[in-house]
């Protein structure tokens, strides 16, 4: 008895990609193999653009790619490729890292201006930090030079606000507004960077 | 998705890694979102209240409609009637009907249909799907039972009903003219279990006795994925892989479609996906 050809489409499902998508919600593994060998790259790629750390972006192909199997009805096939879905999810995740850690070294920083003396960072923190200091070098070049100057002097010269403000030669709250307006428009930049990078 | 898309090279192990912590989050197999759990008896209530609910859709003219073999749409019900009598007679402990023909066995409760109101013969099977539903619902759904040549749990028989009630009520659709009906994805799912749980048996009926796996995929409700083993000894993993949609698997297990008229999606020998849907379609007790 004759089959359709080898790879016809199952009835009620479209494209290869709706294929994959009702074959993850069925629970096939070999499926989601499959979509690894063919997709992780790329996934991989986004992630490590927007963090330059390769462990880093191991942790957000890892998270990109367990959140599509625990829930594959997040992917809709009509709205476009698996590709891109998985893409942009891995530029989210990566984007949220670098957020998370821009907090926790504004945090950081608040906490050594009122606890003198306090430890330094682990080396640990160390990695993490420069992980997010990839990331943001390249959205640092887009802002004003005042407001460049001193987010490079805090965060990457690793100052006081009050020191990057002497450093700098203006008043500390004018240091501190300034890197405050940076900080807001980094986070603006890094998601304009999200939406238009390919 | 035709080609690996291009990006930097991965490290070895994250395949390993990735997949691993995939499978931790979610066992393979299971469909997401799982249907609701229902038990057999309840999956056969529900079935019977669907072929119940579709007799009272009938016109007095669709009753004489040709609908399965020799039967119309009436004899088909009583025919059905005889069924529910026989397992009744089976849960009784009568060991005739262990070995009786399900079409033999029943063929005087679908000619008594003959010249009869409608309204009385769907009101006999009514009461007939009635009594049998009050005395499955304290039994030991694991106990096993014997009848039409069948030896299995009364869970399991009790899906094998909900099955054929499905494929006659849409037998009589299809001869009144009515749309098809599909099963709510809970029933849908026992239903799928219970032929991919019979598909070694069908295929060592139809003569296949080559070690073969086979990765089933049934896509949409009711679906799930499944690695079987055919033959002995035990073959390597994955010879090959078929993907359907578990309604379409479910009405080619009844012999209402055709391996040819299913869409479906092999990996791997083709003749031998041919040959273990063929069997498939075997299952059918019509």
């Amino acid at each position: 008895m004759p089959l359709a050809p080898s790879h016809a489409s199952v009835r009620g499902v479209g494209g290869s990609d709706a294929l994959l998508a009702a074959r993850l919600t069925a629970g096939d593994d070999l499926a989601l193999g499959e979509i690894f060998d063919h997709l992780a790259p790329a996934v991989y790629g986004a992630a490590l653009r927007v963090l330059g750390n390769e462990a880093a972006a191991q942790d957000v192909v890892q998270d990109v790619f367990v959140e599509l199997w625990s829930r594959p009805g997040q992917y809709d096939p009509a709205i476009g490729t698996l590709h891109a879905y998985l893409v942009v999810l891995a530029r989210h995740r990566a984007v949220d890292l670098v957020r998370s850690e821009l907090r926790r070294v504004a945090r950081q920083e608040r906490s050594h201006r009122l606890v003198p003396g306090q430890s330094p960072p682990s080396p640990c923190e160390e990695v993490m930090a420069s992980q997010a200091a990839t990331a943001v070098r390249a959205a640092l070049r887009l802002l004003p030079d005042n407001q460049r100057v001193i987010v490079e002097l805090a965060y990457f010269g690793g100052l006081t606000c009050r020191e990057a403000a002497k450093a700098a030669g203006i008043p500390e709250g004018t240091a501190k507004s300034r890197l405050r307006l940076a900080l807001a428009k980094l986070e603006t930049m890094l998601d304009r960077e999200l939406l238009e990078s390919p | 998705m035709t080609a690996a898309a291009s990006g930097p090279a991965l490290p070895v192990d994250l395949r390993e890694r990735v997949l691993a912590a995939s499978l931790r989050a979610r066992a393979a197999g299971r469909p997401e979102p799982p249907a609701p759990e229902i038990s057999p008896d309840e999956a056969f209530s529900r079935a019977a209240d669907a072929f119940y609910g579709m007799l009272r859709l009938l016109q007095g003219e669709h009753w004489k409609r040709p609908a399965l073999r020799d039967l119309d749409v009436q004899g088909l019900v009583g025919h059905l009637t005889g069924v529910e009598e026989d397992v009744q007679r089976c849960l009784a402990g009568d060991p005739e009907v262990a070995a009786a023909g399900h079409v033999e066995s029943t063929q005087s409760a679908a000619e008594r249909q003959a010249g009869r109101p409608p309204a009385r013969t769907r009101a006999e099977w009514r009461r007939a799907a009635d009594r049998t539903v009050d005395l499955v619902r304290a039994a030991d759904l694991g106990a096993e039972v014997a009848v039409h040549g069948m030896r299995i749990p009364l869970g399991l028989l009790l899906i094998v009903r909900a099955f054929e009630l499905w494929v006659h009520e849409n037998d009589i659709r299809a001869a009144a003219g009515l749309p098809p009906s599909a099963p709510d994805a809970s029933t849908l799912t026992l239903m799928t279990g219970a032929a991919v749980r019979l598909v070694p048996y069908a295929a060592a009926q139809a003569g296949l006795s080559e070690p073969t796996s086979v990765h089933l995929v049934l896509t949409g409700p009711g679906g799930g994925t499944w690695d079987i083993t055919l033959g002995q000894p035990p073959p390597p993993p994955a010879a090959i892989a078929i993907v359907t949609d578990a309604l379409g698997f479910c009405r080619l297990a009844a012999n209402r479609t055709t391996p040819a008229g299913l869409g479906v999606h092999i990996t791997g020998d083709q003749n031998r996906a041919t040959a273990v849907l063929a069997a498939v379609a075997t299952l059918a007790l019509d």
